[in-house]
C-alpha cells in the first residue's frame, strides 16, 4: 500500500492548498528558517511521506503531553493529524489495551529504521521501580528505540533526569542517554518544553530528512542558543543595577529586573523570552516570575526557586556562597588571630630565656 | 617555652634549590650580612598588580553575584549603569589578571632561583611538612628560606596556579558562553564538560573559588608581616624593593653543594 503524502493528507482532510502554504509559513517561521527557505519546507510537504511517531512515557507528570497538544503555530490538529502519524501514545491514542500494544508492534515491525521514537520521563536504574506488564521501562525503551530513526528526548527528566532524579532520587533515575549511546538523541529540555519547540523539531526533521543541528550538550541549536538572560525584556534594569527585592515592593511594580528575588535567567538556555508561551502571549518572567531555569541539567537541585545560590560541585547541595565564605573567612581570621598571639607570647618569653 | 629554632638546626642548608646559573644577586653590607636581590622587578610588578586586580575582582565579582546596592536613581533603567560597570570593570581587570599571571608564568623560566618551584621532588613536600610543624609550634627541622619557604610555595600552587587557573577558565566560559558561535565562545566551550555540564554549575565553581582567594589573601597576608616579625630580615620591605637582609653564609651556603 502506497502511503500518501503530507499534502495529499492535508487535501484530503478539506483543506485547500493555500491552507497549506499557510501552514508551511508558520511552520517555517517556527522552526526559526528565513522566509526564503519557506519553498523547501513546501517541497518537503509536497513529497514527504508522514513520519511515525512513538510516544513513550516513563518515570514522568504527562506534563510535557499537555504542554505539546496546546501547539498554535502549527496547531497541533494539522501536527498530529497531517505531518506525523502518532501510532502509539499512553495520553492521546484512542485506543487502548491490546489494541494500542499491536499498533506499536506494527510500527516496530513495519517501520524500521523510519519511525521517530519521542520519550517522555526518566528510567529508573532498578527495574522494581518501573515495570509495566511484567516488561521493564528499560527493557521497554531499548525495544523501540533499536530501529528508530532518531530519539527525541521531551521535557527536562528524559534530558537529564529531571524531577525523579532531584535530590534524593530514590529510584536512581537517569535520563535516557545513559541507556542508549549508538542513536542520535535530541534533547528538548524544559519543565515542560515551549510546545512550538516540541513541534518544531519534529517539522525540522520531516522537512530536511535529518535531525537539527545540535549543541555541545545535545539541544538543538535553533531553540536553544541564546541564554534567557541576553533576551530578557527587563535586562536593562539588570544592567542599570535595578532590582525588585520583594514581590510586591515598587521595584516588582516598576518591572525591575528579578536577580535578586531568585531569577535563574542568567543560567539558562531555553527559547521562552523569544517565542513565549501560549502562542506568545508571555513567559514567566514577562508576568513577574523569576526564571526557575526548569530547561537546566539538574535544576530541582540548583536551590530555591528564589533564592540565587552556587552548588557544591559534584554535589546536589547548594549553598548560600556569601553566608558560607563570610563564616570561612572568620574561621581563617579568629586562626590566624590566635596563632599571632601564640607567636607573640613565645617570642617574649624566647627574650626572657 | 621558646620558638623551635634551633641555630645549629638553622645551619643545615635546603635540599630545594635551583641551578647555580639562575643564582640571586648578593651585596656584601660586612663580613656577616649581604642584601640579596630575592624578588626582581617583574616579580614585584607581578606581585602588586594580582594583589590589586584579585582584590577588584573579588569586589566587583560580589556585587555582580549578590547586588548589595542599587542604582540610586530609581527611575527608567536609562539613567544607570550601575551593573553594567561592575560587570565592565570585572572583565577588564580579569583581562589585566590574565596577562599578568601570563608574564609571571614566563619569568618562572627567565628568573632567578627564586621565581620557581618544583613540587615533583620529594624534598618539597618534606620540608613542607617541616615547615607545617613550624608553624603548629612543634618541633620541627625547618629550614631558613630565602625565597619562599615550600609551604608558602604549595600556597602559591594551589590558589594562584591552580585556583587562577578555574577562575580563569570558568571566567572566560561565563564570559563568551551567550556567544557560543564566535571562536571565542567555541574556545571554551569544553570548559562546561569540566565543570559540571551546565551553566549553574560553572558559575558556581566561579563563586566558591573567588572565596577560597580571600581565606588565601587573610592568612597569605598574615603569614608576611609574621614573618618580618620574627626574622626582621626585611620580608615586608622585600615585596616593594626586591631585597632581604641575610647572613652570608646562608645566602651563599644555599648553593655550596659540594
Ligand atoms: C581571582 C579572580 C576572580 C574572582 C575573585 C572573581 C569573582 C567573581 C564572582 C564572585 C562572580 C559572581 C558569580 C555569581 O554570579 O555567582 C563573578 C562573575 C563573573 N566573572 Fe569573575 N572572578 C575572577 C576572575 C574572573 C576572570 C579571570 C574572568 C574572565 C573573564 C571572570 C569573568 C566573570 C564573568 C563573565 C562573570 C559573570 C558575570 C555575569 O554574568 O554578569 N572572572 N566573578
Ligand atoms: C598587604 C598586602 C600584601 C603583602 C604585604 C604581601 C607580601 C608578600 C611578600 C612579602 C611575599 C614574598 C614572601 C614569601 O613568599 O615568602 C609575597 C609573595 C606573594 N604574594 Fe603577597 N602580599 C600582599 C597581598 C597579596 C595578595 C592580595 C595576593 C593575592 C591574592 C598576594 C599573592 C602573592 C603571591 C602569588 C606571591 C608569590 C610571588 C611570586 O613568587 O611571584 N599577595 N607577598
Ligand atoms: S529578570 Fe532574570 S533573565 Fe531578566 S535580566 Fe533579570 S536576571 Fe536576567
Ligand atoms: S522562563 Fe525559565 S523557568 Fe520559565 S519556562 Fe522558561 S526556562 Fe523554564
Amino acid at each position: 500500500m502506497k502511503r500518501k503524502t503530507i499534502l495529499e493528507e492535508v487535501l484530503d482532510r478539506g483543506f485547500t492548498r493555500r491552507d497549506f502554504l499557510k501552514m508551511c509559513t508558520a511552520l517555517a517561521a517556527t522552526m526559526g528558517l528565513d522566509f526564503s527557505q519557506t519553498d523547501q519546507v513546501v517541497a518537503a510537504m509536497e513529497k514527504n511521506q508522514r513520519v511515525p511517531v512513538i510516544w513513550l512515557q516513563f518515570q514522568d507528570c504527562t506534563g510535557c503531553s499537555e504542554s505539546f497538544i496546546r501547539s498554535t503555530h502549527p496547531k497541533v490538529e494539522s501536527v498530529l493529524l497531517n505531518m506525523i502519524s502518532l501510532e502509539y501514545s499512553e495520553a492521546l491514542s484512542a485506543a487502548s489495551g491490546h489494541q494500542i500494544e499491536a499498533a506499536l508492534e506494527h510500527v516496530l515491525e513495519h517501520y524500521p529504521g523510519e519511525y521517530i521514537l519521542a520519550v517522555e520521563g526518566s528510567l529508573p536504574t532498578d527495574d522494581a521501580f518501573l515495570t509495566v506488564g511484567g516488561v521493564s521501562a528499560k527493557e521497554t525503551f531499548l525495544r523501540a528505540a533499536k530501529g528508530a530513526k532518531a530519539i527525541i528526548a521531551y521535557g527536562s527528566c528524559s534530558s537529564w533526569g529531571g524531577i525523579p532524579a532531584a535530590y534524593p532520587n530514590p529510584t536512581k533515575a537517569k535520563p535516557i542517554t545513559h541507556f542508549v549511546k549508538d542513536k542520535p538523541v535530541i534533547l528538548v529540555p524544559g519543565c515542560p518544553p515551549i510546545a512550538e519547540v516540541m513541534t518544531g523539531v519534529i517539522a525540522h526533521i520531516i522537512t530536511f530528512g535529518k535531525l537539527p543541528e545540535l549543541d555541545h550538550l545535545g539541544r538543538p541549536k535553533a531553540f536553544y542558543r541564546h541564554r534567557i538572560h541576553d533576551k530578557c525584556n527587563r535586562r536593562a534594569y539588570f544592567d542599570a543595577g535595578l532590582f525588585a527585592e520583594s514581590f510586591d515592593d515598587e521595584g516588582a511594580r516598576q518591572g525591575y529586573c528579578l536577580y535578586k528575588v531568585g531569577c535563574k535567567g542568567p543560567t539558562t538556555y531555553n527559547s521562552c523570552a523569544e517565542m513565549r508561551w501560549n502562542g506568545g502571549v508571555s513567559y514567566p518572567i514577562q508576568s513577574g516570575n523569576p526564571c526557575i531555569g526548569c530547561s537546566e541539567k539538574g535544576f530541582w537541585d540548583n536551590g530555591p526557586f528564589f533564592v540565587r545560590r552556587a552548588k557544591i560541585p559534584a554535589s546536589q547541595t547548594t549553598i548560600n556562597p556569601e553566608t558560607v565564605g563570610a563564616i570561612a573567612v572568620g574561621v581563617t581570621a579568629a586562626g590566624v588571630a590566635a596563632h599571632a598571639m601564640v607567636t607573640a607570647m613565645k617570642k617574649k618569653d624566647e627574650h626572657h630565656d | 617555652m621558646s620558638i623551635p629554632t634551633n641555630p645549629k638546626i638553622e645551619q643545615k642548608q635546603t635540599q630545594v634549590v635551583w641551578k647555580r646559573s639562575r643564582k640571586a644577586k648578593n651585596i656584601e653590607l660586612n663580613d656577616e650580612m649581604v642584601k640579596v636581590y630575592v624578588w626582581e622587578l617583574p616579580v614585584r610588578i607581578f606581585h602588586w598588580i594580582n594583589a590589586f586586580s584579585i582584590i577588584v575582582l573579588m569586589i566587583t565579582g560580589v556585587f555582580i553575584g549578590r547586588p548589595f546596592v542599587s542604582a540610586s536613581i530609581q527611575e527608567e533603567a536609562y539613567y544607570s549603569f550601575l551593573m553594567g560597570w561592575a560587570r565592565y570593570i570585572h572583565f577588564f581587570v580579569a583581562f589585566l589578571f590574565t596577562i599578568n599571571l601570563a608574564v609571571r608564568w614566563y619569568w618562572v623560566y627567565k628568573g632567578n632561583e627564586h621565581a620557581t618551584s618544583n613540587p615533583f621532588r620529594f624534598s618539597f613536600w618534606k620540608e613542607a611538612f617541616e615547615t607545617i610543624k613550624y608553624y603548629l609550634f612543634m618541633k620541627n627541622n625547618k629550614k631558613h628560606y630565602i625565597g619562599h619557604n615550600p609551604l608558602a610555595q604549595l600556597s602559591y600552587w594551589i590558589f594562584i596556579g591552580l585556583g587562577s587557573i578555574i577562575m580563569m577558565f570558568t571566567g572566560y566560559y561565563l564570559l563568551f558562553e551567550p556567544q557560543p558561535e564566535s571562536i571565542y565562545g567555541k574556545m571554551f566551550m569544553w570548559v562546561a564538560h569540566l565543570f559540571g555540564g551546565d551553566s549553574y554549575s560553572v558559575r558556581s565553581w566561579h563563586h566558591l573559588v573567588a572565596w577560597g582567594f580571600i581565606i588565601f589573601t587573610v592568612v597569605h597576608v598574615y603569614m608576611a608581616f609574621r614573618e618580618d616579625y620574627l626574622q626582621r630580615n626585611g620580608t615586608m620591605s622585600s615585596i616593594f624593593t626586591g631585597y632581604k637582609i641575610e647572613r652570608k653564609k646562608e645566602a651563599l651556603g644555599e648553593h655550596d653543594e659540594k
